[in-house]
């Protein structure tokens, strides 16, 4: 299935949950939807092109939002989902009963960005240890790395 | 009566240090359970606060088995991002590396799988075979772990008329010495039966946990991305995608050996066909604000980079996913009612990066908090001993 055949088929049957569909090189085609739509999208793709393979969800702090790429890989090239949310209410919806393999990138979305995945069946930290603070999310733009001053029991003050 | 065996964090036999806490009952594994991080390094945080040649040798680091395939998967996106295009004659020396590379990562992973079943001759005869491509990537980078050969733009190094012999002879001994051996694993009926049926992972599932590589192509799902996504080179390359249906450890053995083959191929295709001309052109310093997405199949399965530039020297977001981390969903289900001795042989089977050290396993009894320990050497003893009683490894023949 080339390209121009799953951004047509795209625009035909899921045109009305689909914001946009860019398509800058060969074999990458980059659609753009609105978070409620995510699950649908994914969901009507995976019975029209058969899009079953979850290569990785990447996360972008854009300062105010946060954008969430969905990078599908099918039998001729790339497919990737964009969605934007809010940085004040940083909710979306898990894909595992669509895609069940996604379930360790969202994890890793949640330590990592602070995003709640709602209705994720595993939600327990996956990447950050177990002592973490709460509330400080690595990969958020205004979180910097401040090491630990280290204390040797017994040693110089 | 079920009992918890933590593996892990700290275990000789992952690659990475994970946790998996096994819940058995009697000898059956009946539920796995995974707990990642303790490895984490922060990297993509790190790769957004150094310039675009820093993160190629930042990112070379991220593995040590395939470090040409993560540096690789990262500079082919940078190239795309500064919209430069590399000579020729630099991309075959790259993906000639690559295919080295993964002659090199397979013949390591085929010892290990010889040495778990219980075939040790057959562990060092691979391994002092895989010396011969080593040494063929030490005279082509001066490397002989992180090659460093990749450079934004091209590569560093360039072949010469000697140098392209010496890997022409060399392939030709491996191909030979690598026809012998995998005749001799096949005559062997121990090894076969031992691989035969172990670590199913039927093609639903395969397909459902998003699984990659030689794990996928075991369980007869054609997916690589060279050929779905043929990158540089790979278009005009002639090579076929490797797959098996048995969707057990003996199907990965299979799809790895047919892929070794199809690496000497493509190799002797890239030096004979190698073009004349320059082996880099000069990259600038800046990229412009955009974005790409970089696929790049690496011995153990798909590379994923995306990449996001700012117009400054250094990168917006770099995500880097792994391909181990992809087939670890899969691994759960693979070990889920299999034995606890075919715990090693399972993990061997996705990851080749396994150290061959003397290993332990706590057992917790469930309700006491009881601890044993119980060496991996004993745990192999009990595999090898162990008669299986599934119907499908009776009269298993060697399928290639």
């Amino acid at each position: 299935m080339t390209d121009l055949d799953i951004i047509e088929k795209t625009r035909n049957r899921l045109g009305d949950k689909v914001a946009e569909i860019a398509h800058p090189a060969p074999r990458r085609i980059f659609i753009t939807v609105e978070p409620h739509n995510l699950v649908a999208v994914v969901a009507g793709l995976k019975k029209e092109i058969g899009l079953w393979y979850l290569a990785t969800i990447s996360g972008v702090d854009l300062g105010d939002h946060f954008e969430l790429l969905y990078h599908f890989g099918h039998d001729n090239g790339n497919l990737t989902i964009r969605t934007r949310i809010p940085r004040a209410q940083p909710q979306v919806e898990s894909l595992s009963p669509v895609i069940p393999g996604s379930i360790l990138y969202e994890r890793e979305l949640q330590d990592m960005f602070g995003i709640i995945i709602n209705h994720i069946p595993d939600a327990r930290p996956l990447v950050l240890p177990d002592g973490w603070p709460a509330e400080n999310f690595p990969l958020r733009k205004d979180w910097t790395h401040e090491r630990t001053p280290e204390i040797i029991p017994g040693g110089k003050k | 009566m079920k009992f918890t065996i933590p593996i892990g964090p700290q275990h000789p036999a992952l690659k990475e240090p994970i946790s998996l806490r096994m819940t058995v009952e009697g000898e059956v594994i009946r539920d796995a359970d995974i707990r990642l991080g303790y490895n984490h390094r922060g990297l993509e945080k790190l790769a957004e606060q150094k310039n675009w040649i820093q993160n190629l040798y930042l990112t070379e680091r991220i593995c040590g088995i395939c470090s040409h395939s993560h540096a690789t998967c990262y500079v082919q996106g940078v190239e795309k991002l500064m919209e430069i295009e590399p000579p020729k004659r630099g991309l075959y020396i790259r993906y000639l590396v690559a295919e080295l590379e993964r002659i090199h990562s397979h013949l390591l992973w085929l010892g290990v799988a010889g040495h778990e079943a219980g075939f040790d001759s057959f562990f060092m005869y691979t391994w002092r075979d895989r010396e011969v491509v080593m040494d063929l990537l030490e005279m082509i980078s001066g490397n002989r772990v992180h090659y460093a050969i990749n450079t934004i733009g091209g590569v560093r190094r360039d072949l010469d008329d000697g140098q392209a012999k010496k890997i022409l002879d060399g392939l030709e001994v491996l191909k030979k010495r690598s026809e012998f051996y995998f005749k001799l694993a096949a005559s062997e009926p121990t090894f076969v039966a031992r691989l035969a049926g172990v670590g199913y992972l039927s093609k639903e599932s395969a397909m459902e946990l998003c699984a990659v590589g030689p794990t996928a192509r075991a369980s007869n799902v054609p997916r690589d991305v060279r050929k779905d996504d043929p990158h540089a080179v790979y278009d005009e390359v002639p090579f076929e995608v490797c797959t098996a249906d048995s969707c057990d450890v003996l199907g990965r053995a299979v799809v790895r050996i047919k892929e070794l083959f199809e690496s000497f191929k493509i190799s002797e295709f890239l030096v004979k066909n190698l073009p004349p001309g320059e082996i880099a052109v000069k990259a600038p310093k800046r990229a412009k604000p955009n974005e790409v997405l970089s696929r790049y199949e690496a011995p153990r399965g798909e590379n994923t980079h995306y990449i996001k530039s700012n117009g400054t020297d250094k990168p917006e977001r770099l995500k880097v996913r792994a391909p181990t981390l992809a087939n670890y969903p899969a691994t759960v289900e693979m070990l889920k009612n299999g034995f606890i001795a075919d715990i090693p042989l399972i993990f061997a089977a996705i990851d080749p990066c396994i150290c061959c050290a003397e290993r332990t396993v706590a057992l917790i009894e469930a309700r006491t908090g009881e601890e044993k320990i119980v060496r991996f050497s004993d745990l192999r003893r009990l595999a090898r001993r162990r008669d299986h009683p599934l119907v499908s490894k009776r009269n298993t023949v060697w399928p290639f």
